[in-house]
């Protein structure tokens, strides 16, 4: 059986993480901790990934967590404290270190404009340093100054100009990483996944910028704590909200409006936040004369929320949600409408100063409904989504070692599509079977400080994923008969997958400016999104994992060389990588996604290759500063029913990508920005000659994707203005052009008979954007 | 969903803009093209051949003569066709509901083999025209009305001539979601603005029952909206039940036929 050959050395694993954790027992001397958490002084948010170090003779040093916690150990003995943070004032303290030491620090905010947009933050050399690759953080407060399309803000429009990423498409909060598939990439919000994080088709992303705190970005090298997406992970935390006083901020523009309120529940130990957001372009509809587009529905909103409690000393409570809504409908003819929610309880214990514990049971789900109104073919269709995951982490600080470890049980449960409709219609009801699974994983991880030149993060995820009873499980050939079905009971476990996912990263230091890095790690997947669309749509059909579909694997190896100069103002980085897929999904000719019964007979299953450049080059402080990237990639993948078994493009190949983003601070109340992409076009399947059938001339097709869209090319613009400081009263205007080159870039490519002359074929390109002005007003108080 | 997203530009106001463009192409070798049908009224059944041209070429495709052109039936009844012009291949006959038909057909030393089984006909009822009100404006639209039989899985294809002009949309249905139910099946002459059925335009609605391979064919044939690479499938030859490399089809299919004048 499979599970006993993945069981031994799984073990032997696990035993040698203990013995090199276990062979560095703290020294002989007294030695005593120092731990607390680190906050925002105005705020009372905990700060992630601030620097604590104990400086002395061997200095020691760490970052806090996610919850803002840290802890440190040291022999006795008399020591400055330094607490540091990106645009913060550091803060350094003495202690005398002869019992456990709890130092929690507020640190006061620089309040300094010049502070980049997405970096490693303001962690020194950390970037050199980590051993971890492959990370970007995006730094929430200085998101406002990137020109994005209408003048929302928008993190994942953002992460699309970081080298590795590319983008789903003009306009498209979609993303696909280092080659991976859209749907390969984990997004989650509190640790809750969010399956759809697009709004209005993917124009705008779930994520309302004013209630996020952070936002990590693992594009490889994915710590063990992570798992079930291949490509990615996109981590975002919510702010927990000022625990010191009420304050109120929100937006006007031209899209939607923001308002969003905070404040302490009880002062320095709990907070809430509670943000909303809505468009209103249906308000435009209503104000037309015409009474069908009036009459038409065209909006989102959503709603961020948290609490959090500090019961005492030991224990805090988190509780978060999200709930979000698209609605899009043409009056008496169609609605349709989707959206997530997502609720996740937490609970931060400290069992002693070095072993903190944070247990999450999470609620998360997505569903649509589509309705049509029509009256002889009327028809509710609805489908969802739905999880429950229990977590619970542990870290354990020692001297050189951050030892992670824990487990993780998700239930899903699918139902693919119920069709309800009334008596007179021509459409039948139809229940798909709900389909049931469990998706476990136990992982460790240490990140070990060996020595100032030598970093290791290595770890080891073990995940099992169980189709779970109840359902008709089928079997079939070739043709898509059916060759068998079994009928399981409920509490069956039908088909089983384990996997062994290592993680291993090392950073080798030359001196405190150079360093290079190595890192594999394998990631697994069980739910797959099946699409034929190339767009992200509200109707796309999760699947589990199944009889049929087996996990989709991915082993990707990385290696690096960091670079930091001027005193750590400029950061440069070289990556490459590649990367392995197994279990790839595609679809036959004439696939039916749709409500069908027999969905697992239309798939393909294949293999994938993706490899790349990435090069980055950062310029973090001053009056002027920005990025430039640059990837060099190729994606491909192989099927044996596809361009003759041959490696064909994905479509999201593109050989170059180049972004820049620059922002210069012009003065106290005027901020400029820009950012500039070039990138290769999409790689598409051309027609290689026509020919008649059925009266009309149709395209006879060779290669898959062996053609190439026209490159695409765009500037944006912003500037934003500082109000005049009116007592406790801000406020700022922002205004952008998007496209202000006004250069048509290509969305989508057709064959045409010429208009001059009839006989002769033509190529068609539609171009969505034009130049886009936006202005936005945001307040604060 | 790039109807739906045309809707958002609609009402955002954000106009798509179309340019021609020029686009380095390759031209494949051309390949034989092979349609053929055989329906249940006595008559000339046709089987045509033909080749494929290059993309930058006219819309004229080279006739193929002087092939073999055999239909046998499962009962071992062989039906030679003729060339009566050239590439087009008869012979008069007429198809059995439930028999399956096979074409060989020879050329240039290759023999290229296709089999397909003639599907129950459903009765097309009547054919009407009704009005739909979409962004404010009132279409008129063909409707077919008959009743899909329960026992059995049906599927469906349309040719639609306005004025006696083909029109270019592929209609195709099945019963999957409408198993046994009294159906009015809705056709939409074009999505834009241009062509819309109006008084006094003689239309003519051509249904066929066809089996699920050549449903198949014409189903992915017409998920290739505008037949481009766009935000749909990618492109791809569909699934022929021709062996041996030749594009097209060979479908045995029943054939009824209703006309009407638009009021």
């Amino acid at each position: 059986m499979r599970s006993i050959s993945v069981n031994m050395p799984l073990k032997r694993y696990f035993s040698l993480i203990f013995i090199l954790f276990i062979a560095f027992p703290a020294f002989a001397q007294n030695t005593f901790s120092l731990s607390g958490t680190i906050r925002d002084a105005s705020t009372g948010e905990t700060l992630i990934g601030a620097t604590i170090k104990i400086i002395g003779p061997s200095s020691v040093g760490t970052q806090t967590n996610a919850y803002g916690y840290y802890a440190l150990k040291q022999v006795a003995g008399n020591y400055v404290v330094s607490i540091s943070y990106a645009g913060y004032v550091t803060v350094t303290k003495s202690i005398i270190l002869n019992k456990n030491i709890k130092l929690d620090q507020e640190i006061k905010s620089a309040n300094n404009l010049s502070e980049i947009t997405i970096s490693a933050s303001d962690r020194k050399n950390e970037n050199v340093k980590s051993a971890q690759m492959g990370l970007e953080r995006v730094d929430m407060k200085a998101l406002n100054n990137v020109p994005v399309l209408l003048g929302e803000k928008d993190i994942l429009k953002t992460i699309q100009l970081l080298p590795g990423v590319k983008s789903g498409g003009e306009g498209n909060t979609g993303f696909y990483v280092r080659g991976g598939a859209a749907d390969q990439n984990l997004i989650i919000l509190d640790e809750a996944v969010v399956y759809n994080s697009s709004h209005l088709l993917g124009f705008f992303s779930t994520f309302n910028a004013d209630a996020i705190k952070d936002v990590s970005l693992y594009k490889g090298g994915m710590p063990a704590q992570y798992g079930g997406r291949l490509s990615s992970v996109l981590d975002v935390k919510m702010d927990d909200g000022n625990n010191k006083e009420f304050k109120f901020q929100g937006g006007i523009g031209l899209i939607a409006s923001r308002l969003k309120a905070e404040g302490p529940i009880v002062k320095d130990r709990g907070s809430f936040m509670v943000s909303f957001r809505r468009t209103y372009i249906d308000l435009f509809l209503r104000a037309s004369p015409d009474s069908s587009i009036n009459g038409s529905t065209l909006n989102f909103y959503d709603i961020n929320a948290k609490l959090n409690y500090k019961i005492d000393d030991k224990n805090t409570i988190y509780l978060s949600g999200y709930f979000g809504k698209d609605n899009i409908g043409i009056k008496d003819l169609f609605e349709n409408n989707w959206g997530n929610t997502t609720t996740t309880i937490r609970l931060n214990h400290i069992f002693n100063a070095r072993l903190f514990s944070n247990t999450s049971l999470i609620y998360n789900d997505y569903s649509y409904t589509v309705k049509l109104l029509s009256d002889v073919s009327n028809f509710k269709a609805t489908s969802l989504v739905r999880d429950f995951n229990l977590k619970q982490d542990f870290q354990y600080f020692s001297n050189k070692h951050i030892l992670r470890f824990g487990l993780n049980a998700t239930h899903h449960r699918i139902s693919p599509i119920a069709i309800t409709s009334s008596q007179s219609s021509q459409v039948n009801n139809l229940m798909q079977e709900k389909r049931y699974g469990l998706e476990s994983a136990v992982y460790v991880s240490d990140e070990w400080n060996v020595s100032d030149k030598l970093n290791f993060l290595y770890g080891m995820r073990f995940s099992a994923f169980s189709l779970l009873g109840p359902g008709n499980f089928k079997t079939y050939d070739d043709k898509n008969n059916i060759t068998s079905s079994s009928a399981v009971e409920s509490g069956v476990f039908y088909k089983n997958y384990f996997n062994l996912e290592p993680r291993f990263s090392v950073s080798y230091l030359f001196n405190e400016q150079n360093s290079i890095k190595a890192s594999y790690n394998r990631n697994t997947q069980n739910i797959h999104i099946l699409t034929n669309a190339t767009s992200s749509s509200p109707t796309d059909q999760y699947v589990l994992s199944s009889n049929n579909i087996k996990p989709e694997i991915a082993d990707q190896v990385a290696l690096g060389f960091f670079k930091n100069l001027k005193e750590n103002t400029y950061e440069l980085s070289a990556e490459v990588y590649y990367k392995w897929l197994q279990n790839q999904i595609d679809y036959k000719n004439a696939a039916q996604l749709l409500a069908n019964s027999n969905l697992e007979s239309e798939l393909l299953y294949g293999v994938g290759r993706a490899y790349g450049l990435e090069l980055f080059f950062k310029k973090k402080f001053g009056k002027l500063n920005g990025w430039v990237g640059y990837t060099l990639s190729k994606t491909e993948r192989k099927f044996d029913k596809i361009n003759d078994g041959n490696y064909f493009p994905s479509r999201q190949d593109r050989t170059h990508d180049f972004s820049f983003v620059g922002i210069y601070n012009l003065s106290k109340r005027w901020t400029f920005s820009s950012s500039l992409i070039y990138s290769t076009g999409n790689a598409v399947t051309y027609p290689a000659g026509k020919y008649v059938i059925g009266g009309q001339i149709n395209y006879y097709y060779t290669e898959r994707n062996a053609g190439r869209m026209p490159y695409t090319m765009r500037l944006d613009l912003s500037a934003t203005l500082e109000g005049k400081n009116k007592g406790k009263f801000q406020s700022s205007w922002n205004f952008g052009v998007y496209n202000a080159l006004a250069r048509k870039n290509p969305y989508s490519i057709e064959f045409i008979n010429d208009e001059n002359n009839p006989q002769k074929t033509v190529a068609q390109q539609t171009s969505l954007f034009g130049i886009i002005p936006s202005i936005t007003w945001n307040f604060k108080f | 969903m790039n109807k739906l997203i045309i809707l958002v530009f609609f009402v955002l106001s954000l106009s798509a803009c179309k340019k021609i463009i020029q686009i380095d192409l390759n031209n494949a070798k051309p390949v034989l093209v092979i349609e053929g049908n055989i329906d249940d009224i006595f008559g000339i059944q046709q089987i045509k051949i033909s080749k494929t041209n290059a993309l930058d070429g006219d819309d004229v495709f080279p006739k193929i003569s002087g092939a073999t052109v055999k239909v046998t039936d499962n009962l071992g009844n062989v039906n030679v066709f003729t060339e009566a012009s050239p590439g087009v291949y008869n012979k008069t006959m007429k198809g059995i509901v439930g028999r399956t038909y096979s074409l060989a057909v020879g050329f240039a030393g290759q023999t290229y083999i296709a089999s397909s089984t003639m599907p129950k006909k459903v009765v097309l009822d009547s054919i009407g025209i009704l009005k739909v009100n979409l962004f404010g404006k009132d279409r008129k639209n063909l409707v077919a009305y008959f009743k899909d039989p329960i026992d059995d899985v049906n599927f469906y294809r349309y040719y639609m001539y306005v004025n006696r002009n083909l029109v270019r949309n592929i209609y195709v249905s099945n019963d999957r979601l409408t198993n046994g139910n009294a159906i009015r099946q809705q056709f939409f002459y074009s999505s834009d603005d241009v062509d819309q059925l109006k008084t006094g335009d003689k239309v003519y609605l051509e249904m066929l029952n066809i089996d699920s391979n050549i449903f198949d064919y014409w189903y992915s044939l017409s998920q290739q909206v505008d037949r481009g690479p766009n935000q749909n499938a990618t492109p791809s030859n569909p699934s022929s039940n021709i062996t041996g490399g030749a594009l097209g089809y060979f479908s045995a299919q029943t054939y009824q036929l209703d006309s009407l004048t638009v009021k």
